[in-house]
């Protein structure tokens, strides 16, 4: 009963995280439209008071960089919430260890490896900017999503083990 | 069973056993046997389990 409830709110707190990303996500898009093609004061409020407005007088290339990096992890974390979403509906608790359950874990693992590394990149591409002195900071979280990434493996292969372990258990009469 | 003129549906009674449990058993497709399962078929045909048991490579 207890557990149930608490899955419940899991749903709905998955399911407005994955609203929040596709909003900043879309919201990031259109900063970035705004600012290349309206007005370039858009760069100066890009998402929550993030101010981009430095990289553009710089340079419209970075800036164009630095967005197209944000918008696609934003975007990839947007997705990694829907995974958990699919995951949290065919979730089963009476029959937790099936198929979809463990590949659906799988690609999540791969997902978050896949943002990890999209990270790293968008990391390091900062980096080369700021030692051009240009002051940009922006948590990429690279490391959290690698780390996440290792973690869902983990459970990943114990979900395979599980099936396995399940479908011999069905099968002895 | 069909030295003793027993139906599927008679020995699923007899040992309990549901007539799908049965028809994995009787497929090959089991990949366990319970000793309680294998003393119960025995018991209820008379025989030994080596009677209903066969290697095959």
């Amino acid at each position: 009963m207890k557990t149930n409830i608490i899955m419940k709110v899991m749903n709905v707190i998955f399911w407005i995280v994955f609203i929040g990303l596709c909003i900043k996500t879309g919201a990031l898009l259109v900063s970035l439209f705004v600012t290349l093609f309206i007005n370039s004061n858009g760069a100066e409020d890009t998402y929550m008071g993030l101010d981009l407005l430095d990289i553009y007088s710089f340079s419209v290339e970075y800036y164009i960089g630095v967005a197209s990096f944000l918008i696609a992890i934003t975007a990839m974390k947007a997705n990694l919430a829907y995974f958990v979403i699919k995951l949290f509906m065919k979730f089963d608790l009476n029959y937790p260890f099936n198929e979809k359950t463990a590949s659906l874990i799988t690609q999540m693992s791969h997902y978050a490896l896949g943002i990890g590394v999209v990270a790293i990149i968008a990391e390091s591409y900062a980096d080369r900017i700021m030692r051009q002195g240009i002051d940009l900071q922006i948590d990429w979280g690279a490391e959290q999503f690698l780390f996440f990434a290792g973690i869902i493996y983990i459970i990943a292969l114990v979900f395979k083990k599980g099936v396995e372990i399940q479908n011999e258990n069905e099968l002895t009469i | 069973m069909a030295k003793r003129k027993m139906s599927l549906n008679e020995l699923s009674e007899k040992v309990g056993l549901t007539l799908s449990n049965l028809s994995i058993l009787k497929t090959g497709k089991a990949k366990a046997v319970r000793f309680s399962t294998l003393e119960a078929i025995c018991e209820v045909l008379d025989c030994q389990p080596g009677d209903i048991l066969e290697f095959v490579e």
